[in-house]
């Protein structure tokens, strides 16, 4: 997928000016943040591909965002329809439209049909953006922080506390992540905030097994024993040494969690967990649509394309951000 | 060496995971919130149907009784009774699993068969069109929900063309007088693949594109190893190169990934099996929750997680058993 930057593996270090030496980690720190990170995509065609698509998504969720939660709609309505409300408020089901009796008659009011309610599906395809990408971020978040906190803490310190926390992953890890995410919304609350809270659990065992890891390694390193030696507190070694030390891999994790989030909250609102209706949601919209899969087909189409086009930005992005920032790749 | 050994040590090292999963989901089963008694009897029931109820599932007594209870039930393989379906919940499990089971390694196996030569090709043919075409297909598979490939199969295989059913499945080894059109076992056999087709795909698509994914860049590093470079040197042909000094120590990481995916499958069960309404492990749990059917919930729950930590070992044992430091001796 991915066309890497092509540098010689071996003229890297040379070019790298961008130290971020306030630490006094010295050049090891070389292939580490932001402007590291944006130097190298910047010349990767694969995750700029990935940018570009998730930097759309995100464009189109932040302006459903703000319609619903500053303007209720109000500009969906002006500009498009309502994503909620039933066209003519009857409440009654309706037979779906797709795009091509729409073809035929000439007329191309909904570009892509309506759904059982009329209600247009372009106008809930734009609108379930933010489910997806709210839940995708904030459950990519959780996930990151607390398997951050954990990996950290219990490859640092070792013994018993690793023991114990690594146990608890693993028992986390070993139930399926959907039926665990079902199991907790079932047990707290069938809404959003409790989607993303259990997705969020789910990856913390997959950022906790990469930060552990990366940990044991760096811990022996030379210049976290200088900074113990010079009396540097472990939290402060934690934060500033070894968390930014991991920064590549938990970019590029980050990135492909958020698409795998998204994968199994489309699931679970395909079950009825996860958002309610009216939100329009694309997992609900697909598991409304089975009903209709004869006559009006393409209703079961729109949503899974609008999931895959997106999922499929944020492995991109992932890819090329793992080639972009490991100099190992060279093919 | 003891691969019975190893084996033994990789079950011990499970009972504590299963005690924890058996833990998590007991305490999650209880917070769920609403009355199964009531669920059972209606918002107005007598007092002493209440009593009696509660006092046969064990509800009267305080929440760490009955948790020590649950335990070593489960331990002597008793998961308790199911109050929807009014059956042990074990029963109802035995008569579940065995149709995931079959899903599942269904989606599986046709997983591994396509995946394994695609990354190969991939592999072999770097960075030509054969490997971009596969990236392309794994890329998408890794990035499409199954449940949607479910819904686009039947409508295309089932409605449009009629190749295959939509819904249901038909277990190989049922007898043929269940079996709607079937007199003979090989009958019954011919409509369960029949059946089986789509959800298989549906299922095995992402682990395809997984394995796909590892397989190609397992091979591409396996095809640079120094064992490699020195057989072609001795004039090796590619073809025995590529079968036999790359590809076995290729497939540590595709059984790794196969491990990992088990999870991912495992959910994914659940929606197939809601796709195609198949009565598998994965409507039973949404049933139970539905139903407020707490003893179901803890054990398909806890049946989940025992079927992903065999899966595990499984998995863990064939790397033991494939990896050349484990294998070497006994080769030539």
């Amino acid at each position: 997928m991915s066309t890497p930057h092509g540098g010689d593996p071996d003229t890297e270090p040379t070019q790298d000016s961008t130290t971020t030496a306030a630490s006094g980690a010295g050049e090891v720190k070389s292939r580490v943040g932001l402007r590291y990170t944006l130097s190298q995509v910047k010349r990767d065609t694969t995750a700029l591909i990935g940018i570009y698509i998730v930097g759309f998504i995100t464009l189109v969720a932040l302006f459903a965002a703000i319609d619903y939660y500053i303007f209720d709609y109000a500009i969906a309505e002006a500009i498009m329809y309502d994503p909620e409300r039933d066209p003519d408020e009857v409440n009654r089901l309706l037979p779906p439209v797709g795009m091509e009796n729409q073809f035929g008659s000439g007329v191309l009011e909904h570009p892509l049909g309506t759904d059982h309610r009329g209600r247009d599906i372009f106008t809930r395809l734009v609108y379930g953006t933010r489910v997806a990408m709210t839940v995708g971020f904030m459950a990519t978040a959780i996930g990151l922080v607390g398997g951050t906190l954990v990996g950290a803490v219990s490859g640092f310190y070792g013994g018993w506390i690793d023991d114990v926390l690594q146990r608890f992953t693993e028992t986390i890890y070993a139930i399926p992540f959907l039926v665990l995410v079902i199991a907790f919304m079932t047990a707290f609350g069938r809404n959003l905030t409790f989607a993303m809270i259990g997705v969020g659990i789910t990856a913390i065992p997959v950022f906790n097994r990469l930060i552990r890891s990366r940990v044991v390694s760096i811990r022996e390193e030379d210049y976290i024993e200088a900074a113990r030696a010079a009396g540097v507190k472990d939290r402060h070694i934690i934060l500033r040494h070894i968390i930014p030390n991991s920064f590549a891999p938990v970019l590029v994790q980050a990135t492909l969690q958020v698409g795998v989030s998204i994968l199994i909250v489309a699931g679970l609102s395909f079950l009825g967990f996860g958002a309610q209706p009216p939100t329009p949601s694309w997992g609900q919209m697909l598991s409304q649509s089975r009903g209709y899969m004869l006559p009006a087909p393409t209703f079961s189409i729109w949503p899974g394309l609008a999931i895959l086009f997106t999922v499929i930005g944020f492995n991109i992005l992932g890819d090329g951000l793992q080639d972009a920032l490991d100099p190992r790749i060279n093919n | 060496m003891g691969l019975a050994r190893y084996t033994l040590w990789r079950v011990v090292q499970a009972v504590p995971v299963l005690i924890g999963i058996i833990t998590i989901t007991f305490f999650l089963a209880n917070q769920i919130p609403g009355d199964p008694v009531q669920t059972m009897l209606g918002p107005n029931p007598g007092q002493e149907q209440v009593e009696a109820i509660q006092a046969r599932y064990g509800l009267d007594r305080p929440i760490h009784e009955r948790y020590l209870s649950y335990l070593s039930g489960v331990a002597a393989g008793n998961l308790g009774l199911s109050i929807y379906y009014d059956r042990p919940v074990l029963e109802m499990i035995m008569l579940r699993l065995p149709v995931t089971l079959l899903l599942m390694l269904s989606a599986f196996a046709f997983a591994i068969a396509t995946a394994i030569p695609l990354g190969i090709i991939s592999a072999k043919r770097r960075n030509k069109p054969a490997d971009h075409v596969s990236r392309i297909v794994s890329l998408i598979g890794v990035s499409t929900p199954s449940f949607w490939i479910g819904l686009v199969l039947i409508i295309v295989f089932a409605f449009y063309l009629g190749w295959f059913p939509a819904r249901g499945l038909v277990l190989p080894w049922a007898d043929p007088a269940d079996v709607r059109g079937a007199e003979t076992q090989f009958q019954v056999i011919r409509t369960a693949a029949h059946h089986l087709f789509l959800p298989m795909i549906a299922l095995g698509t992402l682990q395809m594109a997984q394995i796909t994914r590892i397989e190609r860049s397992a091979m591409v590093d396996s095809l640079q190893g120094e064992y490699v470079k020195l057989a072609r040197a001795y004039g090796v042909p590619e073809s025995t190169i590529v079968r036999k000094h790359a590809f076995q120590v290729a497939q540590l990481p595709v059984i790794t990934i196969i491990g990992l995916g088990l999870s991912t499958a495992l959910g994914g069960a659940v929606l197939t099996e809601t796709v195609f309404e198949i009565q598998g492990m994965g409507r039973l749990i949404i049933t139970a929750i539905n139903n407020q059917d707490y003893e179901l919930i803890m054990g398909t729950t806890f049946m989940f997680g025992v079927a992903y930590v065999v899966g595990v070992i499984i998995t863990d044992i064939a790397y033991a058993y494939i990896d050349p430091r484990v294998t070497y001796g006994d080769e030539t």
